[in-house]
């Protein structure tokens, strides 16, 4: 009997409890408040030799990658006995929450692995160091100059390439010649021709086995516009040159793939989206015949399905506006703008890019290196066949390459997901892609400026 | 019914801070208990203060400035909030949000209720019973679960498989944007052990003199429960309630595992707490995500205060 009497108190009071705890939603939003205020990098210049310092070091990838990394790290560590090496990562999809929240809490890593736009967003709000005031520690100078100018904006350089990547179709020949197809003319084939060809393998292999994979990115996108209007995503200047016109037409185009069944059914691609392994898409699974990718990728997708795996240009890159091929930095090294140490990290960062110890380990993990001394020394080594076609991908579409690879500006790493999110609109036929394109180039504005 | 008096008699008084506190005084020994009271309570007073009160403050300001997370924020007054009228993915995800909580909460207190009956029965092995309907809700907020989920749920998930032994064929059911947010809903109603624990002690409560008088005036088993348990049951029913909705508006966890931090597939599993995740971790739009905070914290505030207030016409607490 007095139970219920008790539990009736004990109701007001973990109602109460729970009011309270809705606020842990609050304690989460306001956690990023106790930053170290402005930036004070340039005081700490006390000499690099002798005084015993710890950095942290961080990146994202797999566990293959965080192996090779701390064996160099540790080489490192043997040449310079007074600096410690912390080093941390996860996978991609955390990663770059888990940074925002570490640099405003004043808690960064001293080392900061960024890509894409994500050194711009950093960079422009003060957050990296300006290399040039550790010029001294860290060499650049034997770096190619385009890769390095994906470190360089707002006139300064904040990030260090780790190695020159270029996108490409990674084909899975097996699929080709069990359908019955040829191989594409990567010189002259177009848009239509990879509609075509991807429509016709997944009508001639069995069900569940599709021709490509759905194409939708940022970087596809970048490309498709490039070749139907001359530019790209966004101009050099930062402003977006997408028209709600131009990226509705990619939008009939990604759903024409998919009706057509070049392309998995919607509930499928949007399943992938949440996939990102290379264990689990569609190529790495053996049950597509092309893929979009970035050349660096191609040994995980090789691994994964098993197969002898090949990259090509991608289609269209003969038109009337060119290639629009760029090769990108595939990741960049910063530096915190309010490390203690900035010398010990930028001895760390001249060690990854520029000593043929850390290559021997790394390779071509984070791209092919721009450095050329190192990629000779790699040649030298002789490369795993892998790395062969990776490199001779790369100096093949060296030839080709006329675009300029163009940084988004702030706010645009946004961009990627409103771009999945509408295309998953378009092929759930929740909107139209004319809708869909307007509303593409309404929300990446908004997110821009 | 002079039992059901002595039963409100009872809460009354416990509503009171506990029988018998006011009729001691202060002696030596009660001081020093005091004092050690104060000294185990103290790291949770330094947890409010530090880990929520502050914070919360803190958010508030917060609120009213452009807060990016790497700059110094600078006050814009109201524009946060004025933001937010038009912003329709905040809108979408107030949709879904609430969709999920109507839908889920009375779904889940309804299994709950009708599991405790069951339970109540006496059956053999019933601490068993009770532990493996309880598991899942230990389990449910959990990381595992969800990915748990979008496997048996996936296309060539569990589900499926089942669903061909059948001849049907399945689809993924958490990447199509008509049926994702019922997964979610499923996975929290499947996690109603909690609440069925609270349940099967009410149900404990209520003399069983109720029902043995009830059946000798020849009262049905319907009309039993709809006489006897049901009103007697009101103030654990709302205790639940009150509970399981303030719960169900702070879900987040199923949703970032399952839709990969997306809330996708189009936006229809985007609950309110996500969106606001992705506004200040991933836009670096603190400002505004803390203003987003503060609007939940009203809602549910708001939806509290009303369920009080129509506690008073269905709850029963015998007096």
């Amino acid at each position: 009997m007095r139970n219920i009497g008790f539990s009736a108190r004990r109701e007001r009071g973990r109602g109460v409890a729970a009011i309270v705890g809705a606020g842990l939603v609050l304690a989460l939003a306001a956690c990023g408040q106790a930053d170290d205020g402005g930036t004070d990098a340039g005081d700490g210049g006390t000499s690099a030799e002798g005084e015993a310092v710890t950095i942290r070091f961080a990146w994202w990838g797999n566990e293959d990658r965080a192996a090779i990394t701390n064996e160099a790290v540790a080489i490192f560590e043997t040449a310079n006995p007074n600096i410690t090496v912390e080093t941390e990562y996860v996978d991609f999809n955390a990663y770059f929450d888990r940074l925002a929240t570490t640099v405003a809490a004043g808690d960064a890593p001293d080392v900061i692995t960024m890509g894409g736009a994500y050194p711009r967003e950093y960079g422009d709000r003060g957050a990296l160091l300006d290399l040039a005031e550790v010029a001294e520690y860290l060499d650049t100078s034997t770096l190619d100059a385009g890769a390095l100018s994906n470190g360089f904006f707002s006139d300064t350089q904040y990030g260090v390439p780790t190695g020159a990547n270029t996108y490409g179709v990674v084909i899975n020949p097996a699929i080709f010649e069990a359908a019955g197809v040829d191989l594409p003319d990567q010189d002259s084939w177009t848009w239509d021709d990879f509609a075509e060809i991807a429509a016709e393998i997944s009508a001639n292999t069995p069900d569940g086995t599709y021709g490509a994979a759905d194409p939708t990115s940022a970087e596809v996108l970048d490309l498709y516009l490039n070749h139907q209007s001359g530019h790209g995503l966004y101009l050099a200047d930062g402003s977006l040159n997408a028209t709600p016109e131009l990226v509705g037409d990619w939008f009939t185009y990604s759903s024409g793939l998919m009706e057509s069944g070049a392309t998995p059914p919607a509930t499928i691609t949007s399943e992938l989206t949440t996939q990102t392994s290379p264990e689990q898409s569609l190529l790495g699974q053996g049950l597509a015949a092309m893929s979009f990718g970035w050349s660096n990728n191609l040994g995980a997708f090789r691994e994964a399905s098993g197969q002898d795996l090949i990259l090509i240009r991608v289609p269209g890159d003969s038109g009337p506006n060119g290639s629009a091929m760029w090769q990108q930095a595939s990741q960049l090294y910063t530096i915190n703008a309010e490390t203690e140490h900035p010398e010990a990290a930028a001895q760390l960062v001249d060690f990854l890019v520029n000593s043929t110890d850390a290559a021997d380990l790394i390779g071509t993990d984070r791209g092919v290196p721009s450095n050329e001394t190192i990629r000779a020394h790699l040649s030298e080594q002789g490369l795993e066949p892998t790395t062969q076609v990776e490199f001779d991908f790369l100096s093949q579409v060296n030839e080709f390459i006329d675009g300029d690879f163009v940084i988004g500006p702030t706010g645009s790493t946004e961009s990627a997901g409103i771009l999945t999110r509408l295309n998953q609109e378009v092929l759930f036929a929740r909107t139209s892609p004319e809708d869909a394109g307007a509303a593409f180039v309404t929300e990446v504005t908004a997110a821009i400026s | 019914m002079s039992a059901l008096r002595e039963l409100s008699t009872m809460r009354r008084e416990s509503g009171r801070g506990g029988p018998g506190r006011r009729r001691r005084g202060r002696s030596a020994a009660e001081k020093g208990d005091n004092r050690a009271a104060v000294f185990f309570l103290a790291p949770w007073f330094i947890g409010l203060f530090v880990i929520t009160a502050g914070p919360l403050v803190a958010s508030l300001y917060l609120s009213f400035t452009d807060y990016n997370l790497l700059q110094d924020p600078n006050w814009i007054g109201w524009e946060n909030y004025v933001r937010m009228f038009a912003d329709e993915r905040l809108l979408n995800s107030l949709g879904v949000t609430f969709t999920y909580v109507l839908i889920s909460v009375p779904l889940q207190l309804a299994a709950a209720l009708l599991l405790a009956i069951v339970l109540d029965r006496g059956l053999r092995g019933l601490a068993i019973y009770r532990s493996v309907f309880y598991l899942p809700s230990l389990l449910g907020g959990s990381v595992a679960i969800a990915i748990l989920w979008r496997q048996v749920f996936g296309t060539n998930g569990l589900v499926n498989q089942f669903l061909a032994l059948l001849g049907i064929e399945g689809q993924g059911w958490v990447s199509h944007p008509d049926y994702a947010l019922g997964t979610l809903m499923i996975l929290n109603v499947w996690t109603f052990g909690a609440p069925m624990v609270i349940f099967l002690a009410g149900l404990r409560q209520i003399p069983e003199t109720y029902y043995e008088a009830a059946a000798i005036d020849g009262a049905s088993r319907a009309r039993r429960f709809r006489s006897i348990t049901l009103p007697l049951l009101t103030p654990i029913i709302f205790f639940n309630l009150v509970l399981q909705l303030i719960g169900a508006f702070q879900s987040f966890t199923q949703a970032f595992v399952v839709s990969g931090g997306t809330g996708g597939p189009a936006d229809s599993t985007l609950f309110y707490t996500l969106y606001l995740y992705q506004r200040g971790f991933g836009a670096f739009d603190m400002g505004y995500a803390s203003a987003m905070a503060w609007l939940l914290l009203v809602i549910i505030g708001g939806m509290t205060a009303v369920n009080f207030f129509a506690s008073k016409f269905w709850v029963f607490y015998g007096d």
